[in-house]
Formats: structure tokens, sequence, C-alpha cells
């Protein structure tokens, strides 16, 4: 029996191997950069992967395209948000990217060496430029953000009131009173809700450390800097929230959790996106509207909050790049994202185009382009996620055992510069 | 009396316990989005609606994906039957050079996990230009070292005589396995399908990755598409589409449940 073990085993490492390396010679060879500024695109059938519902509702916009341009062809594909980084790596693995892809922000990391680098000339200036981070990788663009999403304050007017607060709170120091106030004079049980989870963790925390002028990676994308002072001074006070009791380092992170301890008055403050007011006054019902209201992040040095939405990207193995590029400039019109945003709810990524009365006349969504205006993304490098982890592991030290921030972010930085930057 | 009266007592315990979240899921596709959030959540529907299940046949296009997973499973349990089986009855029953090699084979790929061979798995589909074609889905699955495993050692213990005697009678190879092998494997047939049905019926990771178009999405791949975005969640939609999907698989237990427990026995005492 030994002897044929031995063979069938080694025969089978074999077979891996094989297939290992079949694996590295799919990645796709960086294809000539087609996409000098001013070089007519040949029309062509182009494929698109875009992300969940959006990719049903695309097809409305893509009609128009091919009319105004005779020749082209878009092919939509929906890709489910599950698992969708699985899906375009193996893709890249497997040589079978389409032309063009909506990409989350989030998703970014690790991938962006199959997208092609923007047009030479594009004015990346157009977009708000928190986002466009996402996109950056030390000084190559490779990508744009289509939509974009941010996170701003919700909080309860009624209890604000009861808490001595007649506006929203403008400094960190007015954050932790109204919060406070609304535990102490207005029955709330916590102040003001973290989410965290370790998905979440970072998208709530990081805001801090931003605001307190603080930055993750250096300018030039080489080094992490995430015990830099001005960090852990920022997550000092995200810590405080915790050990004074406003926040819960635990909340019930189950489905409507948050929306009906806020609906209740348990809750006073959340932090939440855009989607956040159809969940409440589904959650509230009748009359819940006019009990809150949304407010930009406080400032400390800055107001910054997390930068999410989607970027579109042209992989390097499309065969049209300039007619993929040209499709995305424009999808980048301000009058297409403002149809875009009329179609699907989702926010314009172009400045110029929240100067639509589609967007300008509703109070709600102005707070949203006014912290636009300030948002921040983690750097889409190809050792983020790595990175990600170690400090999502080091902040929950932070929340949940007290961890003092300083020695924290010091292990996370020493972790880090052992992972490097990838660049 | 007293006793067995307390273990029916507990076995009804045991069957409200498992069976509550599917009749809670049932109840909930009947609501709303903001019925299913609302705190406190209410058991029964205050409103029953059908427009979940509305939604996923007349606007999601339900049918195609109920199509493609059904052609998927069905050819791939009908794979797995017919050549873990074959594999089985060589590997049991006949002497030739290799056969221990063979066999030790499909024990270490029994062995290696699939996120190993996961992403070369695709790479050899995408490079063969399979990608987005049915061949795609159900090719890397058609037959499995479980499979061949379960099979081998259910055969083995069929009596040699048996076959030698079919073979005095003049029976071919094949007849002898169509004939005497296959009738006599019934229970670990059944086990080995239902288990090949659950398998590809709920595979998501696989089809999401080899289908490039959205009319190659298997159920469980609309599921995701549909219900969960990006932040927020469609309950209504998630609860009628997961009802839609575990359906036909709660009708294939309750017709093979019989032959399913029977096989696992059998199987696991030798």
């Amino acid at each position: 029996m030994r002897n044929p073990t031995l063979k069938a085993a080694s025969a089978a490492l074999l077979a891996l191997a094989a297939l290992a390396a079949c694996g590295r010679d799919a990645t796709p060879e960086a294809a000539p950069a087609q996409n000098a500024p001013g070089q007519s695109a040949a029309p062509a059938t182009l494929l698109v992967w875009a992300m969940g519902t959006d990719g049903d509702n695309l097809p409305k916009l893509t009609s128009k395209f091919e009319a105004e341009n005779p020749g082209y062809k878009v092919e939509v594909t929906s890709i489910p948000w599950q698992d969708a980084a699985a899906k375009f790596r193996t893709a890249q693995a497997g040589g079978v990217t389409p032309d063009i892809a909506q990409v989350g922000t989030t998703l970014m990391g690790g991938i962006t060496d199959a997208f092609q680098e923007v047009p030479a000339g594009t004015d990346t200036s157009v977009y708000f430029q928190g986002p466009l981070k996402s996109a950056q990788v030390g000084a190559q663009t490779v990508g744009v953000p289509w939509v974009v999403d941010t996170r701003v304050l919700y909080y309860r007017t009624d209890l604000a009131k009861k808490a001595g607060f007649d506006g929203p709170p403008k400094t960190w120091d007015e954050l932790k009173a109204m919060a406070k106030g609304m535990q102490e004079k207005a029955g709330a049980k916590w102040g003001i809700r973290m989410s965290t989870t370790p998905d979440q963790e970072l998208q709530n925390s990081l805001a801090f450390p931003w605001s307190n002028g603080g930055q993750i990676v250096s300018a030039d994308g080489a080094k992490w800097t995430l015990n830099d002072p001005a960090v852990v001074d920022g997550v000092k006070f995200y810590q405080s929230l915790f050990t004074e009791k406003i926040a819960d380092p635990a909340p019930d992170s189950g489905a409507g959790a948050a929306e009906s301890a806020f609906v209740s008055g348990d809750l006073g403050i959340l932090v939440a996106g855009p989607g956040e007011s159809t969940a409440l006054d589904e959650a509230g019902g009748d009359g819940f509207k006019d009990k809150y209201a949304l407010a930009t992040f406080p400032v400390q040095k800055s107001g910054t909050s997390f930068a999410g939405g989607s970027d579109l990207v042209v992989f390097k193995a499309s065969k049209n790049g300039p007619a993929a590029w040209k499709f995305v400039e424009w999808l980048s019109k301000p009058e297409v994202q403002v149809e875009w945003y009329k179609i699907s709810g989702a926010l314009p990524a172009v400045q110029s185009a929240w100067q639509d009365p589609a967007l300008s006349g509703d109070p709600r969504l102005g707070v949203f382009g006014e912290q636009l205006k300030d948002t921040n993304s983690p750097p889409p490098n190809a050792t983020w996620l790595q990175v990600a982890d170690v400090l999502g592991q080091q902040m929950e030290q932070v929340v949940k055992n007290g961890k003092d921030p300083a020695a924290a972010l010091g292990e996370a930085q020493a972790a880090a510069d052992s992972i490097g930057t990838g660049s | 009396m007293t006793r067995r009266s307390i273990v029916y007592l507990g076995l009804v315990v045991a069957v409200v316990a498992t069976l509550l979240p599917f009749i809670w899921m049932l109840l909930g596709s009947f609501k709303t989005q903001g019925e299913i959030l609302r705190n406190p959540s209410g058991f029964w529907p205050q409103a029953p609606t059908a427009g979940n299940y509305a939604t996923w046949f007349t606007e999601l296009h339900l049918g195609q994906f109920f199509l493609n997973s059904v052609v998927v499973a069905a050819v791939t349990v009908v794979g797995n039957l017919l050549f873990c089986s074959m594999v089985g009855y060589a590997l049991a029953k006949f002497e030739f050079r290799g056969k221990r090699f063979i066999f030790t084979l499909v024990m270490i790929t029994l062995m290696v996990p699939g996120v190993v061979t996961f992403v070369p798995l695709f790479v050899l589909v995408a490079k063969l230009g399979l990608t987005n074609t049915y061949t795609a889905l159900i090719l890397p699955f058609l037959t499995s070292p479980l499979g061949v495993f379960m099979m081998r050692q259910f055969i083995a213990d069929i009596p040699d005589a048996l076959l030698e005697a079919a073979r005095i009678d003049g029976a071919g190879e094949l007849r002898i396995f169509a004939r005497i092998v296959l009738p006599l494997c019934g229970p670990p047939l059944a086990t080995l399908g239902i288990l090949t049905f659950l398998g590809s019926w709920n595979n998501f990771l696989w089809p999401l990755v080899a289908a490039q178009t959205q009319d190659m999405y298997t159920l469980p791949v609309a599921l995701s598409l549909y219900s969960t975005g990006q932040i927020a969640t469609q309950y209504g939609l998630l609860l009628a589409g997961s009802v839609l999907v575990i359906a036909p698989i709660v009708l294939v237990f309750v017709f093979l449940q019989r032959y399913f427990t029977q096989g696992i026995a059998t199987v696991g005492v030798r």
C-alpha cells in the first residue's frame, strides 16, 4: 500500500501544480493602452457588469447612448453584491473580464491592477474628490466615481430639544454633549449608535481620525501612517464614546434593529447613508418624518465622512478601450447623472449634477450634497484588505476591551509595515 | 405510558423548534418590507400580500432561473448516479493494474477542499472557452469522489457469487451492471441522488462565477442579486424567493426520505 500511496500523492501534487501554473498564465497581459486623447473610438459592442439591481435599470440609459452613437451596442449583466469580489478576481484570472464594470468602492482594493488608467486629459476635478480617492493608487487613477454614497448623522430632533439643542451638533464636544443629554434628559438608552461589526467598523470609525486631520496612508501612497498622532487622537475620541457609555460597544446588528431603537426613542443619533430615510419612514410610520433631521458630521479640524458608492472601470484586457471610455465619459455627463438619479435613486458623483432642481430641491439630499464635499476613502492598494483586517482587529480591542489607542495603532502600524502598500 | 408521553412531548418540542423558522419564513414572505422591520414584529401577517411572489414571477423572470437550476441539477444528478456507480463498480469488483492507485487518487481528491481547486477549476473552464454555458455549470460536478467512494463501499459487499452466476449464464459486463448491480444499489443511489441534488440546487459561488450573463444564472444567484443590495436587503423578496427555492427540496425529501435515512445507515456501518 505504501508505494502506491506515495505515487498517488505525488501525482496529485503534480496535477495541482499544473493547475496552479495555469492560473498564473491566465493573468491577462497588459493590453496596449489605446486611449490617447482625441483618438476616435471605433464603434463596438461593449459588455458591462453592473452591481445588483443597477444592472436591471441600466438598459434604460444605454438605449439612449446607443441612439446618440450609432453603431454602438451596450450589453449589461447584473452582478450580485454578494461575493462580487470573488467574481471579479476569478474573471481576471480566467481572462474573461467584460469591457466595463461598476465596482463598489470598498471592492476596489486588490484588483486595481486589472483596470486601465483613465485616458490622458480626463478632467477628474468634476467628481467629488473623496470618492475619487477610491480609484487612485498612488499617482494613478484607474477608474472614475459613478454614483456616491456617504454617511451623515440622523438625530431625533425631539430628544435633542429636551437635551437643550435646537439644531445639529457642530463640533465633537457638542456631539458628545447632545448624545449625553439625550440619555440623561430625554430617556434614551444610548446616545449614538456606531456599528461595531467587523465589516462596518472601519466605515464608521475612520471618520474620526480623518476629521482630526489624520491620514492612514502617506500622500504618495508608499507608506501606511496608522499611528500618526492625529489618527491616534481621533481614535481616542471615538473610544471615549464607548468608555463614557454614550455608545453601545456591541449594538444589536440584526435587521432593522437600529431603525426600531431610533423609532422607539432608545437611541438618539444614527450614522447612516441616504437609504436610511426610507427605512426609518417605513419603520416609524406616519408622522415620524417630523421627529428627526439629518446633519453633516461635526467638525473637529474637518467634518470628514466615509465615502462609498461605485466606480466605473475599464479592464486592461478589453479590446474596446477607447469605445469603453467614451461610454464612461457619457455616463459622467451631468445631465446623464441626473437622469440616472431619477431612475435609480443613486446619488450623482459629478458635482455639477447637484445643481439640478431634482437634487437641490430636497433638503435632506442637500445634507448629503454638503457632506460629499468632505469625504475620504481608504486607498485601493493591493494590500488594503489585509491592512484593514489588522486595523479592524485592533479597533475591536480599542472599542470592546478599552485598549490604549496609541498602543493598538502602534501594533497595527508594525503589522501594516510588514505587509507593505503593494506599490 | 408516562415515559412514552414524555418522549413524545420532547419530540413535539423538537419538531416545533425545527419548523418554526420555516413557518416564519413562509409567513414573512406574505409581509411587506415595513411590516417585517416593524418593532415589535408580529408573527402573523397583518395585511397579507402576494406582492413579493408577484414580483418574482412578473418582473424578475423567475422562470428562466428556475429552468436553469432544474436543468443543471437534473443532469448533475443523473451523471453522478451513472458515473459514480460505474467507477465504484469497477473499483470494487475488477482487478486491473493501477486500481489501488486510482482509488487512492479518488480518496485524495475527496480530501482536497473545494476552495483550493476553485480558481484553477475556473481558469481551466475559461481556457476551454466554456464559460456561460450549461456545460460550465454542470461538467465540473458530473461525478464526485464522495459518490465514487460511497458506491464502491456498497458494491464491494455484493456477493461475487451473484456476479459469477450471471457471467456463467452468459451476461455481458454492461448487462450485469445494469441488471444485477444497479437494482441492488437502491439505497446508496437515492442517498447520492439527494446529496447531489442539494449540492447542485444550493450551489451559489460556482454558478455566480461561471455564468457571464443573467440568463444563465441559477436560482441562488438570482435570489442574491435581487434581494440583497450593497446596503439594504429586500426581506420580503428574500423570504418569498427562499420559499420558492426550498419548495422543490422539501418535495424531493418528502418522497425520498425513506431511502435517504436507509442509505446513510447502510453505508455508515460499513
